[in-house]
């Protein structure tokens, strides 16, 4: 089987691991792809890898649904002083009730992920302090990721599908699959006698707990949802907010109203058509989001992409950052309460750029316009200029307008220091990246830690400020801009001419070798991971995302709490979700 | 003469509204009604200044805190604290009796008042208020009424004081 | 030409004279306290109408676009458009509701805003009612609006529109106190509280003789009416409208009029109050020039307030509470009491507004006001950012 033959690839006797000698019997197998860990012993070896050996950080959390086992895989780094990635993976053979500890409490990042793999993929982990469904709904019937899941109006396996018009006539969907309509609920489950679960947000509302403020006062807590339909939650996005008074004491953030289960999408089509659909997960930088799936691709091909394909790529990836922060910059100022002025002159710049993608891709926002080895197209004459006029002109004397504008404000200064803090210890320990990280004073880029296609060679400075709080988030961003605009501008000088895909016959239908990969790049809005198992076929066995704003969204509760409501909508503002990629 | 009927039969209708209502925030609306019916009574007789004040303490300060407190402590009906059936001294429980006792001593000394003339006397003095009723009221205000004028200052400052001492959050040792 | 020069006086008297020819004369004061009333109603409608085009073209332009432009030229009928669409939509009232006060709401609240046209003075002898009192109505009317916004939230039976209520309370009751001080410094200096008198001895607009008492009562007016930056109330990045979330059809129209009747009113009243309202060159020949110029500064305030609303962020409640009790009311207080002493300084009897002396005298207590307030909160602002360690504060 290929599946076994990946995970005992060069086995080494496990007996002998160093850290055996610390947590006996953990590690039961040391394979290339990472550790193969004893259920029973995670959790103590876990403690011992944060405290001991500096893997402070746990990056990703996903399972695979192999023909034996289910298997849970932890991506491990260290943030505080960069280490290289450490892979857990956990082996579950009980297929029927796969069941482990959670890691919530070595790592706090981990709880969204470990929900999301207990949502998609029905391994339980005991311990977790809130196991609930996170992105389906509770009437939702099985858990989708696995092998054996048939949804309702199932279509095939895989793409690409057999024609919808047989004869020239549609044929249904629920006529051509045996099973027809096979929508099912939960057993006991009535979707008609469905009522917003009040019974799961008794941890937020304290009933539990006696309330009152010390001096025998008893206030009484309101629930509020705000979202899914509210300006300010960037979508549909819900957070239920317990409140005494303005003031939260108590936050569940509530998603999955944009879910179309993309890995499952993903695991489906073929690995060139994927390359579409990832740019609607951040639809605001779609670029970013082609260029860690190709990345992760190409790692399992062994593609080597040409030079003027690797400065194009880096040249939309930043063009694409300086996109998403002043989207995030002016949309914070939305929910200051600023009535749009600098979110439209924002969205001004943005039109430039997307202007430039069209010219490229022949699309704004949907660009689709990498391609593995190398991008679906060379730049058109004149895009250059374009792009230099915008980066060495324009793009500069905006952001000393938005500055002058914006950054002096002082209702703004008054409405955003010491709101939201996270500390450095608290952003690593809930797994924060990006913008979010960097603004807790951890200065950790994975452009510097980690450097993916060419960023080793250009110079610019990882931006981060010591306070953690909104106004630094919004600082780092604006920072960032200007670095952004530094390795443009190197990036364009050194543009240089030749092909753009590897010599040979263009693909239509890409062979990937068996084998596992996993590619992260630093997004605008964090750490965007791309997951990818292959097992030779024309489709990915396994296609997981790492969606940077999604993990995010788990420190929103410890960032909230003992703030007014205005600075909920502050602070969710400054973690600069899109529910596309939330969702997924 | 024929406004002054209108407006004292609304402000009578609003007064009985107030104590017949059976949601505390249709009192207090009741009430609002009252008192502003009482403004244009002040009106009528050009006293435009007891007016603005009636309006701006009683609708604007006390009304809006009955109607905070309500809101806070829940809009909902009353309880009929002894159920409808029941026969009246049943329903008599002891808040009921010390409210009847004292509005009973109210008529009285309300009908005491009219049938000896002592509340009479007010309407020589309507003249007083007059054209200059903010000159007037200060004048006596500032003179006559200096003591209880400063007296009522001193208690105004104390509920603030209590207030702001309430509303400390609890120290963190 | 003598017919122009009191072109409007001269219009209400041959109106007056034609009408009394086939009317008794109670007849004939019927018909004019209709019309009046009539007029005073349609106030907000007009304002509503007009201001939200204004907003519309004025916050467009300060975000780069061009604004309402395809409804009649330069979109001018965009606004009419709009009360088309609100008169024909559903009238929905929320079933948890209670119906009585959350139909009284929208009645009260464009109600409050018709009646504080009253005693707005147009120009010399147009106004509605010199009352004796009229500072003091504006406040007492202004408090009427309070009680609608605590009906409306209440009753809409919905967390957010409780939640605006509960701010409603805070930020009104908190922001009546320096908008008092400040019309108090006012009718201190001119020793009136008949608007048109005010205007009558305001030798020079106040705005340059109190600018202290003309900043406190714009942000505290701008406060009471909720308009940005103070727009708690209905703050809808945070809690979606407020206490009108629940409206619908006319009845959030009646909301939106009021929104505007009271901006255009306040405008007014601050026109009134401190510039001078309907005084500028050439009225003394033309009296009939003063409504134009009443309207023109009424404008130009109005747009400072839309220009504020199109590019400040939102305060957040307790800053907001903190700035108006311990900025707001001591400087107010202060100037209050600066203006007290200074009317003693020099004072003749049967004095009628300020001398030269005193408004000289008056300014330079209110520029050191400004200055003292300033520096006072520059330090707060630089020890609390050394507290907390903030760079750049």
């Amino acid at each position: 089987m290929t599946a076994e033959t990946i995970a005992t690839a060069q086995a080494t006797a496990a007996a002998s691991h160093p850290y055996n000698e610390v947590v006996p019997g953990a590690v039961l197998e040391a394979t290339k792809t990472g550790l193969v860990v004893s259920p029973d012993r995670i959790v103590e070896l876990a403690r011992y890898l944060r405290d001991e050996q500096g893997y402070d950080y746990c990056s990703m959390v996903t399972s695979i649904d192999w023909p034996q086992y289910f298997e849970v895989v932890y991506y491990l780094y260290g943030a505080a002083t960069p280490k290289d990635a450490l892979v857990l993976r956990v082996r579950l053979t009980d297929k029927a009730n796969p069941v482990m500890p959670s890691l919530t409490s070595v790592w706090r990042g981990a709880d969204f992920q470990e929900r999301e793999v207990y949502d998609l993929m029905g391994v339980r982990f005991e311990g977790h302090p809130n196991l609930r469904r996170i992105l389906l709904w509770e009437g939702f019937e099985g858990h989708p990721l696995r092998k054996d899941y048939k949804e309702p109006y199932f279509e095939e396996e895989s793409k690409p599908f057999k024609s919808r018009h047989p004869d020239g006539a549609h044929q249904w969907a629920e006529d051509r699959v045996p099973w027809k309509d096979n929508v099912s609920y939960p057993v006991g489950w009535d979707p008609d006698l469905w009522r917003s679960p009040e019974v799961q947000y008794r941890r937020i509302m304290g009933v539990d707990e006696a309330t009152g403020n010390g001096d025998g006062l008893r206030t009484e807590r309101i629930l509020v949802n705000m979202g899914p339909q509210h300006p300010s939650t960037h979508g549909v996005f819900r957070m239920v907010i317990a409140v005494e008074g303005e003031n939260v004491v108590g936050l569940e953030p509530e998603m999955g109203y944009l879910h179309r289960c993309h890995e499952k999408i993903g695991e489906r089509n073929t690995y060139i058509m994927n390359i579409a659909f990832t740019d609607r997960l951040d639809y605001v930088s779609s670029m970013s989001n082609n260029l860690g799936y190709v990345l992760a691709v190409e790692k399992l091909m062994g593609l080597q992409v040409p030079e003027r394909a690797e400065y194009i790529r880096v040249i939309m990836a930043e063009l694409t950052r300086i996109i998403s922060h002043l989207i995030a910059v002016g949309f914070l100022f939305n929910d200051l309460g600023a009535y749009f002025t600098p979110a439209l002159y924002g969205m001004r710049e943005r039109e430039l750029i997307l202007d430039l993608f069209e010219a490229a891709a022949g699309s704004r926002m949907m660009c689709n316009y990498m391609r593995f080895g190398g991008v679906m197209a060379d730049l058109p004459a004149g895009w250059v200029e374009r792009a230099r006029n915008l980066v060495w002109n324009r793009l500069p004397k905006v952001m000393e307008d938005f500055e002058n504008l914006l950054s002096g404000n002082e209702i703004f200064q008054s409405r955003t220091h010491g709101v939201g803090v996270l500390t450095a210890a608290e952003a690593i320990n809930y797994s924060m990246s990006g913008p979010m990280l960097r603004a807790s004073g951890v200065p950790y880029d994975v452009r510097r830690a980690e450097p993916y296609s060419i960023y080793d060679r250009f110079e610019f400075d990882v931006c981060s400020r010591p306070e953690g709080d909104v106004w630094a988030r919004f600082r780092v961003r604006m920072d960032e801009i200007y670095q952004s605009l530094r390795i443009l501008k190197q990036a364009l000088d050194g543009l240089p001419e030749g092909p753009i895909m590897p010599p040979g016959k263009k693909q239509y239908q890409v062979r990937v070798p068996a084998g596992e990969a996993y590619a992260r790049i630093e997004g605008p809005k964090g750490e965007l991971g791309f997951f990818v198992v292959s097992d030779g076929k024309p489709n990915p066995y396994r296609y997981h995302v790492r969606a940077p704003t999604f993990i995010n969204l788990t420190s929103l509760e410890k960032m909230t709490l003992g703030h007014k409501i205005a600075d909920a909508v502050v602070i969710l503002g400054a973690v600069d979700i899109v529910l596309g990629e939330v969702d997924r | 003469m024929f406004l002054f009927v209108v407006f004292a039969l609304i402000a009578l209708a609003a007064a009985v509204g107030v104590i017949t209502s059976r949601k505390p925030v249709y009192s207090a609306l009741f009430l609002l009604l009252n008192f502003a019916t009482l403004a244009a009574l002040y009106i009528m007789v050009e006293a435009q200044f007891l007016a603005a004040v009636q309006i701006i303490v009683y609708a604007g300060a006390v009304i809006v805190l009955f109607l905070f407190v309500v809101m806070l402590i829940g809009g909902g009906e009353l309880d009929d604290i002894g159920g409808r059936n029941k026969k009246f001294l049943a329903r008599l429980t002891w808040p009921r009796g010390i409210a009847l006792v004292l509005g009973l001593g109210l008529l009285v000394a309300v009908g005491y008042g009219l049938l000896s003339g002592q509340l009479m006397t007010a309407t020589n003095d309507a003249a007083a208020f007059g054209q200059g009723s903010v000159q007037a009221i200060a004048a006596v205000l500032y003179t006559d009424y200096a003591l209880p004028f400063e007296l009522a200052s001193i208690l105004l400052l104390v509920g603030m004081i209590g207030a702001v001492a309430l509303a400390q959050p609890p120290k963190k040792d | 030409m003598d017919y122009l020069r009191n072109f409007f006086v001269n219009l209400a008297r041959s109106w007056t004279a034609w009408i009394g020819g086939f009317l008794p004369d109670w007849g004939v004061n019927l018909v004019n306290y209709l019309v009046v009333g009539i007029i005073l109603v349609l106030m907000p409608v007009i304002a509503t109408l007009t201001l939200t085009w204004m907003e519309r073209k004025v916050i467009g332009r300060i975000q780069n676009r061009i604004g309402p432009n395809r409804v009649g030229p330069w979109g001018i009928f965009q606004a009419f458009a709009d009360a088309v669409k609100m008169l024909i939509k559903e009238d929905i009232v929320p079933s948890g509701a209670d119906k009585p006060v959350f139909n009284l709401a929208p009645i009260l609240i464009a109600g409050a805003a018709a009646l504080l046209w009253a005693v707005v003075p147009f120009g010399r002898g147009m106004i509605g009612q010199n009352l004796n009192i009229g500072a003091l109505y504006v406040v007492a009317v202004g408090s009427i609006t309070t009680i609608a916004v605590i009906m409306a939230g209440w009753s809409s039976n919905n967390k957010f529109a409780l939640l605006g209520a509960f701010r409603v309370v805070a930020q009104l009751l908190s922001y009546e106190i320096p908008m008092v001080l400040s019309i108090a410094t006012v009718v201190l200096v001119t020793g009136t509280m008949r608007m048109g008198d005010i205007v009558e001895r305001q030798v020079a607009p106040f705005i340059v003789v109190l600018p202290v008492a003309f900043i406190t009562y714009l942000l505290a007016a701008a406060a009471e009416t909720g308009r940005a930056p103070f727009d708690l109330l209905e703050a809808d990045s945070e809690i979606v409208a407020g206490y009108f979330v629940e409206y619908s059809g006319l009845k959030f129209g009646w909301f939106y009029i009021a929104e505007y009747g009271n901006l255009f009113a306040i405008a007014a009243i601050t026109t009134t109050l401190f510039l001078g309202g309907w005084r500028g060159p050439f009225v003394s020949v033309a009296p009939a020039l003063g409504p134009f110029y009443f309207v023109i500064k009424s404008v130009a305030v109005i747009f400072v307030l839309m220009w504020i609303r199109g590019t400040w962020p939102r305060f957040r409640i307790d800053q907001m509470l903190a700035f108006a009790w311990k900025v707001l009311v001591p400087a107010s207080l202060a100037n209050l009491l600066w203006s007290a002493i200074v009317l003693q300084i020099g004072r003749q009897p049967e004095q009628l507004g300020p001398t030269i002396v005193q408004m000289i005298l008056l300014l330079v207590g209110n520029v050191a006001i400004l200055a003292v307030t300033g520096l006072l909160l520059g330090r707060a602002a630089r020890r609390y950012a050394a507290q907390h360690g903030w760079a750049g504060a």
